[in-house]
């Protein structure tokens, strides 16, 4: 082949790269011709900018390489190329509408250059690029900048917060959302918001702030970019952490492969690369987790905040949001009442009108209504929504999944505030357990079951069942007044102390078998015990023998009030007794000792134990209550909850049932096996063979005279050939080189 | 011998037959084109073959495009020298006037082929001065451009250019906007005689270098340094060139308020419409100003560079001390003005 002749000039023009590799050599001997081709720069800068619209290809190609050239070295001529972030940016604001895509991109290219070299700082370049972002009609630029945006945002927060930068930003969303509410810029706010909420970079309230701004905007797209932030946001940032500790590195895997693949440098650098990462990875794992709050919860002023969306979206007749857009206004309200517990009446009776089966999407508005109650919520505004719900939904007549969705939605409501409920329409609803179809039957018995527990007076004396019963015998199962709030501690105090007098109790016994005696007060002042705790169990432990102190003796001290008549009753009268016995304890133990920190880890560690028991033995826990652990408070009611039941007892179709066998499965095209499958996938991906796959297809003449020898191997070669097997395998079965095998 | 098996089962595997199956698809072609996308767009990369187009016009038009965008170097200089015989005929024929000419080929000042650049400067040469004058500002540009150019051809080139430009339009050289003080900084770094580079440099070590006067890459022989010296000091020597008073008009005045100005830009000095000025964009109307500021700012450096210019003998000194003659008959004619004054 000939080579053309690349003409003098010709190289000298493909120089420019050549001459900034050397500038960045030697700085201080190529000032000459820096500074020549910085007078070049000037000179095309100015052709450019007399008439940017005309400016001929060549001239913009020329004007590009040299704006790339004097990026690349404007940090070593400090002084000769102090205008220059400023010609980049006043070029790029006055003329990003018209300048060639390509010249576009480098100039903001090399103002992000300038930026990682500090010759500019942060705020400039964000406040230069960012009124671009919302102006400009290119896609493409808009793109561009977004993700310089971002990825300048992330690196000057990656060492250490850089709260000044952070709040010079997030002023500036704030002021593009507020400052003009009807146009569609806002969406950049959330956008960029999101995006930096996602990746834990902001993660206190101000951000939250300009969120809440866009909810309040006029404009529909903002809107839903804020509202869709309150309402998903936060699983995002969860996901994109799950993510982040996802792809685990198998570092003996590594190992090996160090020790059997040939020693490189590449490979060596690799490798230690690969246990620095798995170290940071470690010492990520261990690191205090971040305290993060929900969205949510860093509201400020929730009250004031729901009301306003309500009125402004919801309320507002002439609101003309699309029923998707209003769904999801909707939704972040009642998740504000519900969560914050907020009182807005007027949302009750709003909701009436939807309330019909004929109303689209009509599930999710009865998943809002179950999430906007609360137990301060008066009965009274919620009663006749639940009449309303039992006749619009549940009747003979209705389909059977409309009649489970109201019963359903209706126990939703209750779950939350029982006392939204009058007995004739509960007694009426329950009912519907003989039903024919399942989901109606199903959702019926959710509710009586619930009021089996919290309210079961409603319920006719049939209904209510043997617990429940016994439960209203003896007191124990009493309707919560409004307004009235379940006494707490603190949680699982109980268990501490129970494993407390565990551990008291094992150490007397140890004393006791080693035939040491030792003082009591010793031994209080060791564990930091209450002492007068301690003195009660020590008592006890005195009189029996072997330490162990029988619990439930504790009530037999105390004056029976009243004596129970039958056994079962008897059960309950002492299970009773034994709770407030508890209780008793709990509020001592609390009251009258510190808990140390190593108390504290220990009452994680048991509480941990404890839910963990309590999912594994359902049988121990009401479904009500197992539930309610299960879930969350910060997530929301869905529409699937309301619809779940109706799904009961239906039959998947073929084509589902198909699909769902299929699902994870590799495709096959043509008729193979499944070993065919994965080699030829694995040629694919350009990965080599098995030892075993490689002596298959060894051709049959190269391994013929090996079998030959081995047939005619002597007695004595042979039991060599055994031992040495014998020996490899005990050594890691590898086969050294010139091993004599 | 397995692998020589192997060699020639792949050697018949070309010439066998393929069977067809089947429920099969049949094998595709080996030239088989696959002719399933779509294109938004199609480039035709061969430009029209027709030579003889009858309208002048459009034969000129579409040789001024060629002399722009063609590939080959010896398209765009042929089509350069067709736009220079147009030009050349006794009743010249420019359909697009000297602005659009000046506009469409100045780029081609830094071509890569030195025939190129040749042939524009001959087509330079036979533009009308008077068309020239008022595009001065703008062939400034480029010509500073050429002038700090990698390549030392392109920078020689450019002076013949600066050279006409000098002859045609000297004074609106020196007194347009940048066109004083910019032009000497690039005359000045194009030399090694630049004061802004060494003072950059020289805080940041305590090594003092001096500003280096060979370039990239490319040989600099004394013909080249001596040329432009000359040229320097052709343009000092414009630039300091006393203005011929004007002769009374008595009609001056009236012609002053009541007639359209006969120059392009007359109140270019106010700067109306543009965007403001430094002090090296600005524009130095008369002799004193463009002195004063020379003085202020470029006089030291020139006079050392000089110096050191004309140790060196030859080419060079003798250039050098046409640029002495040049600085000192201002110097001439300032001490003759300062004298009426005293």
């Amino acid at each position: 082949m000939v080579k053309r002749k690349v003409a003098a000039l010709e190289k000298v023009d493909a120089d420019l790269v050549n001459l900034q590799y050397k500038i960045r050599r030697d700085p201080k001997s190529y000032a000459q011709e820096f500074y020549d081709q910085w007078l070049a720069y000037d000179a095309q800068r100015q052709i450019f900018i007399a008439s940017p619209t005309t400016a001929s290809t060549d001239d913009v190609t020329k004007f590009h390489d040299l704006v790339d050239l004097v990026a690349h070295v404007a940090d070593l001529y400090p002084d000769l190329t102090a205008a220059y972030p400023d010609h980049l940016k006043e070029l790029l604001n006055q003329h990003h509408a018209i300048l060639s895509p390509e010249l576009r991109e480098k100039v903001v290219g090399s103002l992000t250059l300038l930026r990682r070299k500090d010759v500019i700082d942060s705020t400039s370049l964000l406040t230069t690029l960012f009124p671009i972002l919302i102006s400009t009609p290119s896609k493409t630029l808009r793109t561009l900048l977004y993700g310089k945006i971002i990825s300048d945002l992330r690196e000057s927060n990656s060492k250490s917060i850089n709260h000044r930068l952070n709040r010079t930003i997030q002023t500036v969303l704030h002021n593009l959302v507020t400052s003009d509410r009807t146009s569609t810029k806002g969406m950049w706010a959330t956008r960029i918001t999101r995006e930096l909420w996602r990746r834990q970079i902001w993660t206190d309230a101000k951000p939250c702030d300009v969120m809440k701004e866009a909810c309040l905007s006029d404009n529909e797209k903002v809107v839903v970019g804020g509202v869709r932030f309150f309402l998903g946001g936060d699983k995002e940032r969860e996901e994109m952490e799950d993510e982040g500790s996802d792809e685990e590195f198998d570092i003996k895997r590594a190992k090996h492969q160090s020790v059997i693949n040939k020693k490189t440098k590449k490979r060596q650098k690799a490798y230690e690369k690969a246990i620095d990462k798995v170290k940071k990875q470690e010492r990520k794992k261990s690191a205090p987790h971040p305290l993060n709050f929900s969205a949510l919860h860093l509201i400020h002023d929730p009250q004031g905040f729901a009301e306003l969306l309500f009125q402004k979206h919801l309320q507002n007749t002439k609101c003309k949001f699309s029923l998707d857009n209003k769904l999801l206004v909707l939704q972040l309200v009642t998740r504000l009442v519900g969560l914050h517990k907020l009182t807005i009446i007027s949302l009750y009776s709003w909701f009436v009108r939807y309330l019909t089966p004929k109303q689209p999407q009509v599930t999710s508005f009865l998943a809002s209504l179950a999430q906007a109650t609360h137990d301060l919520v008066p009965p009274d505004a919620i009663e006749p929504l639940m009449v309303k719900i039992a006749n619009e939904f549940v009747s003979e007549a209705s389909a059977s999944e409309v009649a489970a969705a109201g019963i359903n939605a209706i126990r939703e409501v209750a779950i939350r505030q029982p006392l939204c409920m009058t007995e004739t329409l509960l007694q009426d609803l329950v009912l519907y357990q003989r039903s024919k179809d399942k989901g109606v039957v199903m959702a019926a018995k959710g509710l009586q079951s619930l009021y089996r527990e919290v309210y079961p007076e409603l319920l006719q004396k049939k209904y209510r069942g043997k617990e429940a019963t016994m439960g209203l015998r003896s007191g124990e199962v009493k309707l919560r007044k409004f307004g009235e709030e379940e006494a707490g501690g603190i949680d699982g105090i109980e268990l501490l102390e129970e494993w407390k007098l565990e551990q008291k109790k094992r150490k007397v016994a140890e004393a006791m078998a080693s035939g040491v005696e030792k003082k009591e007060g010793e031994e209080d002042d060791e564990d930091g015990f209450n002492s007068d705790e301690w003195e009660v169990g020590s008592s006890e432990s005195d009189e029996s023998e072997d330490g162990w102190i029988n619990m439930s003796d504790d009530e037999d001290d105390e004056p029976a009030t009243k004596r129970p008549r039958t056994e079962a009753e008897a059960a309950a009268y002492v299970d009773g007794q034994e709770k407030t016995a508890e209780a008793i304890r709990v509020s001592t133990l609390a009251q009258t000792s510190i808990l140390t920190p190593a108390d504290l880890l220990k009452l994680q560690e048991l509480r941990r134990e404890a839910q963990v028991d309590r999912v594994l033995n359902p049988s121990r826990v009401s479904k009500r209550k197992k539930e309610l652990i299960l879930r969350h408070i910060d997530e929301g009611v869905t529409a699937d909850d309301i619809e779940l039941p109706a799904m009961l007892g239906k039959k998947s179709t073929k084509e589902e049932r198909v699909a769902l066998a299929k699902d994870g499965k590799p495709g096959r095209d043509e008729h193979k096996s499944t070993q065919a499958i994965k080699r030829s996938k694995k040629e694919a991906e350009g990965k080599s063979t098995t030892n075993k796959e490689k002596a298959r297809k060894k051709n049959f003449l190269m391994t013929v005279g090996k079998a030959r020898a081995k047939n005619k191997k002597s007695l004595i070669d042979r039991g060599k050939t055994l031992k040495m097997h014998i020996a490899r395998s005990k050594q890691g079965g590898r086969r050294r080189n010139r091993d004599g095998g | 011998m397995g692998s020589s098996n192997r060699k020639k089962k792949e050697k018949k595997k070309d010439f066998q037959k393929a069977k067809l199956k089947v429920g099969k698809a049949k094998a595709k072609a080996a030239n088989f084109t696959d002719t399933s996308f779509k294109a938004k767009s199609i480039v035709v990369n061969q430009q029209t073959l027709v030579t003889d187009a009858t309208d002048l016009l459009e034969q000129f038009k579409q040789n001024l495009s060629l002399a722009i965008n063609a590939k080959p170097d010896n398209q765009r200089r042929d089509a350069l020298s067709y736009i220079y015989n147009q030009l050349s005929a006794k009743p010249p024929n420019n359909p697009v006037g000297t602005a659009g000419l000046l506009t469409k080929l100045l780029p081609l000042l830094s071509d890569s082929a030195s025939s190129v650049r040749a042939n524009l400067l001959k087509l330079f040469r036979v533009l009308p001065p008077s068309e020239v004058s008022p595009h001065v500002e703008k062939i400034l540009m480029y010509i500073r451009g050429g002038m700090t150019h990698l390549s030392n051809d392109v920078r020689n080139d450019t002076l013949n250019v600066m050279e006409w430009l000098l002859d045609v339009a000297g004074d609106e050289t020196v007194s347009c906007p940048g066109g004083w003080l910019k032009t000497l900084n690039s005359f000045s770094s194009m030399l090694g005689w630049n004061p802004s580079v060494t003072s950059a440099i020289s805080n940041q070590g305590w090594t003092a270098t001096s500003a280096s006067k060979t370039t990239l890459g490319t040989r600099k022989g004394p013909e080249s340094h001596a040329r432009q010296i000359q040229l320097l000091a052709k343009f000092i020597q414009i630039g300091f060139q006393r203005e011929t008073p004007a002769t009374y008009d008595p009609r001056a005045y009236w012609d002053n308020i009541y007639r359209l100005p006969a120059t392009a830009n007359p109140f270019a000095y106010l700067n109306l419409f543009g965007t403001p000025r430094d002090e090296d964009s600005e524009m130095y109307p008369n002799r004193m100003s463009r002195m004063r500021v020379f003085d202020a700012k470029w006089r030291s450096a020139i006079v050392t560079g000089m110096d050191g210019a004309k140790k060196e003998g030859g080419l060079v000194g003798r250039a050098a001390a046409s640029l002495d003659r040049a600085l000192k008959g201002e110097v001439k004619v300032k001490a003759n003005n300062s004298e009426p004054e005293q």
